[in-house]
């Protein structure tokens, strides 16, 4: 227990401050958790490992935490992990559910947080080792199935893969990054785009693009009345939040937390296909499939257990091999290398002390998350009262601000931001499915990566069904997952051919 | 009257001419370091970082590392001629011109070379612990008797020049069997660990402080690692701190560098590579900028303290000022520039 008198003072304010910044961080569109702990990484000199941690955690987990503020709000994700929350999280806005479905959101958080925490803590070098039986092919199959959704998250079956497979086709733009092991040439653009394209789009900038700048053109097109009392959403007029609401969610939540854990443990593969292969798959196993994106609880909760439960997750990776589970984690494993500390498998048993200290962390960025955003919602929510002729273009600023500051004052970005802008708004005129196309354009990249490397290593397709049971059990989830969203496309049909 | 005029007017003229000179010779108040990384774990970050905070308290400026990655990192020096950002990078940044890697130029053409900083001496290459290679030679008559060598790289730089350099020597040791020692392109280091993992590569590129850890694992861990060969100079090495890193001992690494582990360069000499880091500025940056980062530097490792941080974290301090550098690193260029063109014919 001696880890327990570094619980100072000072640790549990820099727990506190991290938190709090950080929630802000994942609140703004444009900024996140890995800008977040990237600026204050080197405080870490200053303060030493365990309190520089101590700060570092607490805007992990806040980061992680506030994206879902914007997702439910405003329909923007705060982060890219976010995304599955604006799924059923803005329409409950738009019923003026807004406040219960935050709570909502904040109590599966803190699941998730806590849930992938106590795994972090008891079984962390064994799950290093299984996470190793995970190459290129295993991966291939996850996002794979992480792609399956696309399909099931349109009103048509068509037009959701056909807006999906467009955004992977978009994310292919620009090199095939000889960082990632690839050749270095670029795809599907001409040469004098090369000094703006050559690394692609930028997540971000697309995200907000096509989620906050569109809405505001949608908006602006349908005329913004200027009489305060017409643009407010009431708030409370829809169901009150209460506690039963997690009565039928408990699988929910732990099969949502842990599949955030286990993608957490998977280098490379990210907290977005975490939170939209766990909306999947409770889409899969609910009893009300069709209730999904037009504001239902489970979806909020699947999408928040699974973002908040890849933060314990991705740390074990790092801390039992050295290696960042995700891109946030990547810029933490830059404290303990500015403080001359080695991570690998062997940092746990001989770093104890730290290894707890990151522990009650963690524990406390959680418990500071959860009380500071479940006391500030009443607040937070009123956002939505706020005249749109006032907030609108507050929000527009905010997603300029955001997307030039996101790689350090890339100009671009901000013509990037304006383009799936009109993208979004066009897409909406058209009837293209958003959602498919960004979950298409976010997992594109690894997609491809892990499908040429697999072929590159092993030769053949076969060995998509044969490399071992891990790759079956996969092959299993993606065809209930296509079955699923036959079955709702046919029911659809069916539906509609009655009426 | 009018002489006394004319010398406060000269006097006048002179303080001025000096005083801009001397504007000239400070630095921005406020100094960018982009680096050609992404990471904020890697060597480079590592590097930057202690130059950077030596520089902030030496000058007494602000100086701030942003690891933006190669590409926004040379858009960002090559539109700024003021000095307000500056480049830290390494070897990388001419072999990736070299391999032809897109978005790398000339550097010696297109940029002002400035002062070498430090070298990471920790570049290595290893294999799973029950690898039937104990040695480089080895692996090299593995390959003259036909068995093909997989090696695990990031193409199209310090990770490849290791590579190229093991495909010469198999070209000069038995021709013909260079063709036996084939890449495997990937891209982090976590994706060359789990290669040999999955036992989809028989050799990695890695590094003293990325995989010392596995060294020490036992045989039956499928993580279990050793090392066959640290690319950098007998010399170099010997500057490393004598604990070495983690429970290896500077003497311990030595057994896996020249002379001990030879990699030919032409028959006579063996292979040596060092990662030297160094600062790039805008071509048309204000040489008294230059000069006054150099004379700066000088003196910070004059003082020895940023050389003592910089051991304790597996770095061999190596300061040389720009005009020095720029030399020394196209001499370097010119030798890899051989060794790449050779295992091209």
């Amino acid at each position: 227990m001696d880890f327990l008198s570094m619980i100072t003072p000072l640790f549990l304010v820099l727990i506190f401050s991290g938190t709090v910044i950080g929630i802000i961080f994942g609140a703004v569109p444009g900024m996140t958790a890995t800008m977040a702990v990237a600026v204050c990484l080197p405080l870490t000199y200053s303060l030493g490992l365990e309190n520089g941690l101590a700060l570092l955690l607490g805007l992990y987990v806040g980061g992680i935490s506030g994206g879902l503020v914007p997702a439910i709000l405003l329909n923007i994700p705060g982060t890219p992990s976010s995304i599955a929350t604006t799924f059923d999280g803005y329409p409950m806005t738009q019923r003026g559910e807004g406040e219960s479905a935050l709570k909502i959101a904040i109590f599966a958080s803190l699941f998730g947080g806590l849930f992938s925490l106590i795994v972090l803590y008891l079984f962390a070098p064994a799950l290093a080792d299984f996470a190793i039986q995970f190459s290129y092919v295993e991966k291939f199959l996850i996002i794979f199935l992480a792609l399956t959704v696309m399909a099931a998250l349109s009103s048509s079956m068509l037009i959701g893969i056909f807006s999906g497979v467009l955004g992977i086709l978009v994310s292919l733009i620009g090199a095939y990054d000889v960082s990632v092991g690839g050749n270095g040439e670029y795809r599907l653009m001409f040469g004098f785009m090369e000094p703006y394209l050559s690394g692609g789009f930028s997540l971000l900038p697309v995200l907000i693009g096509v989620f906050g700048l569109s809405s505001i053109l949608i908006e602006a097109a349908g005329g913004v009345p200027e009489n305060e009392g017409a643009a407010k959403i009431a708030l409370g007029h829809g169901k009150k939040f209460r506690l039963s609401i997690f009565r039928g969610e408990w699988s929910n939540l732990f099969r949502s937390a842990s599949i955030g854990t286990f993608i957490g443990l998977l280098p490379g593969v990210g907290g977005s296909a975490a939170s939209i292969m766990s909306y999947s798959q409770a889409k899969t196993f609910s009893k009300t499939p069709k209730e999904f994106g037009k504001g239902h609880p489970t979806g909020i909760v699947a999408s928040e257990a699974s973002n908040n439960g890849l933060t314990g997750g991705a740390l074990v990776p790092l801390l039992s091999l050295g290696i960042p589970g995700d891109s946030t984690t990547a810029i933490l494993i830059g404290a303990f290398t500015l403080q001359g500390i080695q991570v690998g498998p062997l940092f746990i048993s001989g770093n104890l002390e730290i290894w707890n200290s990151m522990i009650v962390a963690m524990l406390f960025a959680n418990i500071f998350m959860f009380a500071i955003m479940y006391f500030a919602i009443r607040h937070i929510a009123k956002i939505v009262t706020v005249p749109k002729y006032i907030l609108l273009p507050i929000i527009l600023m905010m997603c300029v601000v955001g997307s030039y500051t996101i790689n350090y004052g890339i100009m671009f970005d901000v013509w990037t931001l304006l383009i799936f802008g009109l993208f979004g708004y066009l897409a909406y005129l058209i009837g293209l499915e958003i959602a498919p196309f960004i979950i298409g354009f976010i997992l594109g990249p690894s997609a491809e990566i892990y499908f040429v490397k697999s072929l590159e290593s092993f030769g053949t397709v076969s060995i998509f069904f044969t490399k071992s049971w891990i790759a079956g059990v996969l092959w299993l989830l993606i065809a209930a997952s296509i079955g699923l969203s036959i079955w709702m496309s046919m029911a659809a049909g069916r539906h509609n051919d009655e009426t | 009257m009018t002489r006394l005029i004319t010398k406060l007017g000269l006097a006048a003229g002179l303080a001025l001419v000096t005083a801009t000179g001397g504007v000239a010779q400070e630095l921005p108040k406020n100094l960018r370091v982009v680096i050609g990384s992404t990471s904020t774990g890697g060597d480079t970050y590592q590097a930057a970082s202690f130059v950077a905070d030596a520089m902030s308290k030496h000058f007494g400026i602000n100086a701030k590392v942003d690891a933006v990655g190669p590409t926004e990192a040379f858009k960002a020096i090559a539109r700024d001629t003021r000095g307000t950002t500056i480049m830290i990078h390494h070897d990388q940044s001419y072999l990736g011109h070299l391999y032809g890697v897109k978005g790398y130029e000339d550097i010696f053409a297109t940029y002002k070379i400035g002062p070498t900083l430090t070298v990471n001496p920790g570049n290595a290459y290893l294999v799973p612990k029950k690898s039937p290679y104990n040695s480089m030679s080895d692996i090299l008559e593995a390959a003259a008797k036909g068995t093909r060598i997989r090696v695990a790289i990031q193409p199209g730089g310090v990770s490849e020049i290791g590579f190229s350099a093991l495909k010469n020597a198999a070209k000069i040791k038995s021709p013909g069997s260079e063709a036996n020692i084939v890449p495997v392109n990937t891209g982090s280091q976590a994706d060359k660990d789990q290669l040999l993992f999955d036992g989809q590569a028989d050799v990695i590129n890695g590094s003293v402080q990325s995989n010392e850890q596995y060294t020490r694992l036992p045989e039956d861990d499928q993580k279990a690692m050793r090392f066959i060969w640290l690319t950098a100079a007998h010399e170099t090495l010997e500057q490393v701190n004598e604990k070495g890193l983690g429970e290896t001992s500077r003497e311990a690494l030595m057994e896996y560098a020249t002379p001990k582990a030879s990699v030919t360069l032409d028959g006579k000499t063996d292979f040596t590579f060092d990662k030297d880091f160094f600062i790039l500025y805008n071509k048309e940056i204000d040489p008294a900028i230059i000069a006054a980062v150099d004379a700066g530097l000088k003196e910070i490792y004059a003082e020895g303290a940023i050389g003592t941080s910089m051991k304790d974290a597996f770095f061999v301090p190596h300061f040389l000022p720009s005009t020095e550098a720029a030399a020394y690193l196209e001499k370097k260029r010119d030798d890899y520039k051989k060794v790449i063109e050779a295992i091209r014919q």
